[in-house]
């Protein structure tokens, strides 16, 4: 009985530690996964000539949906980039979610729309689609831009999905500037899915902050100068490189990025579009086309690319920032709670074993249990009841650990995309790992402890982006 | 030394740092056993060690408070972060520099072999010096790689004789027992480049081992021998889809497409595959039926239109639209009822490129029945193409005015030139 008591005591007075512990295993096996997922994948597509689907007739017809809202700065630019994508066969329809601005006049100007008598059918529910306009002009036929009542999101994204024809639809944000191959990569594991059809593809989204970019394409690639962005790059980088590729590899992915992402579009509309009711739903749709495709008996993949194919501006002020990350809590929360029969349910496989329990636990959790940490830690400082010597060995341990887990992420990239060119700029990004721990993640995890009380409080705004308009930085 | 020895190095040292510690403690445990062997014979010699153990565990408990075990734990982990922080960034600066080394080298060395190349190939007086100077350079593994890749770059884009004059310097230079070696290399990657040098050069020595890749389960390495076959073989290229046990994905039927056309392969009679077992292969055949308008496959087209498959039967549809099938038409028009919707949008299609005016009471009936949009436009279009006794249905079908269906919209969606 005493040794029982002693061995809880053990682990109450550790938990902390048990769960800094586990948290950082559990990063310490993605890390090992990613490595090795990496690898294969690179060497595998060494030999990959993306050449030949370029102009092939026989590649899938795709449908490139990019909602917008009060973008009149960078609509003109990014349309541009989005119909000179490498790839033959695909249209891009272009949604304006009820501007405020004048975006529509602008996109009717430049590319010489008119309204057209286009026949679509409500499969999804969405806002009023008020008109569909297609160009006079031939050379811009691939364009399709429709004008609805402003619905947010979601709803833009269902009124291109009930607009649009082709098999496969990639969703992206007007606002990011896609990689000229990027069609060309995402559709490569459909072509090439042969038992289990695959569903969903998503890639790495790269930051744009301080790269110059003309004509809507990234012609030099700088890492940001702004420590608020540099951390993100940072952020980023450990996700995509070494979570995602992860849990890619473990079939467990719950998410494929908003800004870019391919999906068969049968299966998304029959699990009913996305989501209106959350504010994060590309994690939304994720999961449900997985429990759509599991609940109905079908086999199916859901692919992540290592491959960095877009790139997007992050926040660079603390306001813009705190909006995102509340944003994204309250996605996860939702996500999370709608989808709650996943839960260690053997029935959805790895998803349900594996990647929900992990989000809930890791993804969600571990920001309040490190708050409740933090309130228990400032408790004992003002009675005076701290055990200084070993707080700072647990300090030492959990930020030792998770700047070498960063520089990990560096050296992922290094030795797989090698996007930043300057040796400075690497060594800068090795100086910011060591910075993030002290000052940026403290500030991420109160963010999402405020988007935990926003979602509590009903406080569901989808919160403006306030971008600065690439080439502006 | 290279990057991937000091890499090894350093993970040798970890791994030495490894069993550093373990050692230790094994060696603390050890002396702990071996003390209290002998503490019965000598207590004050065995005291020491254990004296130790217990004068570092009280040590950290005074300090930290808490147990000795969890504080060790914490160093050990404090220490390998640190050594991993330090060795990873070592690595990425020595990477870095190699990065850069190997691609100045590999600059000039490409730039100076291309420059050799050329003189062989097209300056007569210059040929056996550049020979000379080729076959000195073709001493070192990486150097040969290389001369390989710019010949076969070269050759991409040659045709005829210099081609074959590139070929006979490959020979020459001995460079075919290095691909040969690749090819039947125990690693998938090394034998991908060794059957696209064999292929880029024709040379059939390895044919049986590319064969046995051909149903490889290493989707990369099956490809590049299919590619590897269509090259090498004679008269037929695609005879390698008899052999073909694993399914033909569309990238891998995309990528032998593209190669037939850039190399102007010869066509065989793509039919001889509707019976595979194969379905991909049957599919492909369908896609390449179509693609050069072979039309005598009237027979057999009709005959995949009962294929158990929805996919077969699918491409079979799409055949018949792309090769203007006339007499597959009945047929269609008796399948469409039970077909699955992708077929039914097919075989709409396929009434949209081979327009019959005798079928119009069939589009019309589909248009009145159908609730699907794309069903409907399909079956409209197809109505416009039959030309004026379609256009005349449609209008008055505009004029009517149906509480069933709101016809106007439709038409005009099909009718409107700006939709393309």
């Amino acid at each position: 009985m005493d040794r029982a008591y002693e061995i809880l005591k053990f682990f109450v007075l550790n938990a902390v530690f048990i769960i800094t512990a586990l948290i950082f295993t559990t990063y310490l096996v993605l890390t090992i996964f990613s490595a090795v997922t990496l690898r294969k994948y690179l060497r595998k597509n060494s030999y990959v000539d993306y050449n030949s689907i370029v102009a092939s007739p026989l590649a899938p017809s795709l449908s490139v949906i990019a909602p917008a809202f009060n973008e009149s700065e960078t609509i003109i630019d990014n349309i541009r980039t989005l119909l000179s994508l490498y790839y033959n066969n695909y249209e891009v329809v272009v949604i304006n979610d009820g501007s405020t601005d004048d975006s529509l006049e602008k996109i009717i100007e430049a590319y010489e729309l008119e309204k057209v008598n286009y026949y679509f059918d409500y499969r999804l529910p969405c806002k009023r689609i008020r008109g569909v306009y297609k160009s006079k002009n031939r050379s811009f036929k691939k364009l399709t831009v429709i004008d609805k009542s402003n619905g947010g999101k979601a709803d833009s994204l269902n009124a291109g999905l009930n607009v649009c024809r082709n098999e496969l639809v990639v969703s992206i944000d007007a606002d990011s500037i896609m990689e000229s191959d990027a069609l060309l990569k995402l559709v490569k594991p459909f072509m090439e899915a042969k038992e289990k059809p695959v569903i969903g593809a998503g890639g790495v989204i790269r930051i744009a902050n301080s790269c110059e970019i003309a004509d809507g394409h990234i012609q030099k690639i700088n890492l940001p100068k702004k420590f608020l962005p540099r951390a993100q790059v940072m952020e980023y980088t450990r996700a995509f490189l070494m979570g995602r590729m992860a849990w890619s590899e473990l079939d467990g992915l719950l998410l494929i990025s908003g800004a870019l992402g391919m999906f068969d579009r049968e299966i998304v509309i029959k699990a009913g579009g996305y989501s209106t009711n959350t504010v994060g739903e590309d994690m939304e749709l994720v999961v449900r086309i997985r429990r759509y495709m599991t609940d109905n008996g079908l086999d199916y993949d859901v692919v992540y690319i290592p491959d960095p194919l877009c790139w997007t501006e992050v926040p660079s002020s603390i306001k813009v920032l705190a909006r995102q990350r509340s944003r994204w809590t309250r996605g996860t929360m939702e996500t999370l709670y709608t989808h709650r029969g996943l839960f260690f349910n053997g029935k959805y496989g790895k998803l349900g074993i594996l990647g929900y329990p992990y989000w809930l636990a890791f993804e969600y959790l571990a920001p309040i249990v490190e708050f409740l940490g933090i309130c228990w830690f400032v408790y004992l400082v003002i009675t005076s009841s701290l055990n200084w010597p070993f707080f700072l060995l647990l300090f030492g341990f959990v930020y030792f650990f998770a700047v070498s887990l960063s520089i990990w992420s560096v050296l992922f990239e290094e030795i797989t995309f090698h996007k930043y060119e300057k040796r400075r700029d690497v060594l800068r990004l090795v100086g910011t790992a060591f910075l993030e721990p002290l000052f940026y993640h403290p500030m991420v995890m109160l963010m999402t402890i405020k988007g935990n009380i926003d979602k509590i409080l009903a406080r569901n705004k989808w919160g403006k982006m306030e971008r600065k308009g690439f080439g502006k930085n | 030394m290279s990057l991937r020895n000091t890499y090894q190095g350093l993970l040798l040292g970890l791994l030495l740092l490894t069993l550093g510690v373990i050692n230790g403690h094994a060696q603390m445990v050890n002396d702990s056993i071996q003390s209290d062997t002998i503490m019965v014979d000598t207590p004050q010699a065995e005291e020491e060690p254990a004296n130790a153990i217990s004068t570092y565990a009280q040590g950290l408990m005074d300090r930290f408070d808490t147990s000795p075990l969890l504080v060790t734990i914490l160093y050990i982990v404090i220490f390998y972060s640190i050594v991993t922080m330090t060795a990873l960034l070592i690595i990425i600066l020595l990477n870095r520099r190699r990065l850069e080394r190997e691609e100045k080298v590999k600059g000039f060395l490409l730039e100076k072999y291309q420059n050799l190349l050329m003189d062989y190939l097209f300056e007569e007086e210059k040929k056996e010096d550049a020979y000379r100077e080729l076959e000195w350079v073709a001493h070192s593994r990486l150097n040969r790689q290389i001369l390989i890749d710019q010949m076969i770059d070269l050759s991409v884009n040659l045709k005829g004789e210099i081609k074959e004059v590139i070929q006979g310097l490959y020979l020459r230079l001995g460079l075919k027992r290095d691909s040969l070696e690749k090819a039947y290399s125990r690693k998938w990657h090394q034998n991908v480049k060794g059957f696209r040098e064999l292929a880029y050069m024709d040379i059939r020595d390895a044919n049986e081992q590319i064969i046995k890749s051909l149903n490889s389960s290493n989707s990369i390495l099956r490809m590049e021998a299919q590619i590897a076959m269509v090259r090498l073989s004679d008269g037929n290229p695609y005879e390698f889809l008899d052999l073909l046990e694993k399914p033909l994905s569309l990238w891998e039927q995309v990528t032998l497409h593209e190669m037939q056309i850039q190399h102007n392969l010869e066509v065989p009679d793509f039919k001889q595959w509707f019976s595979s077992e194969n379905i991909t292969v049957v599919m492909f055949a369908l896609e390449m039926v179509a693609w050069y308008k072979q039309r005598g496959v009237g027979k057999e087209i009709l005959e995949l239109f009962e294929h158990e498959n929805e996919m077969v039967r699918n491409k079979s549809y799409k055949v018949c639209g792309e090769i203007g099938l006339k007499m597959a038409l009945p047929a269609m028009v008796g399948k469409y009822p039970d077909e699955i919707f992708k077929n039914k949008l097919e075989i709409l299609i396929a009434f949209t490129k081979v327009p019959e005016e005798k079928y119009l009471k069939f589009l019309k009936n589909v248009l009145d029945t159908e609730e699907d949009v794309q069903l409907q436009i399909e079956a409209t279009k197809a109505m416009e193409n039959t030309g004026e006794p379609g256009i005349s249905m449609l209008i008055k079908l505009m004029k009517s005015k149906s509480e069933y269906k709101n016809y106007q919209i439709i038409i005009r969606h099909v009718l409107d030139g700006r939709i393309y």
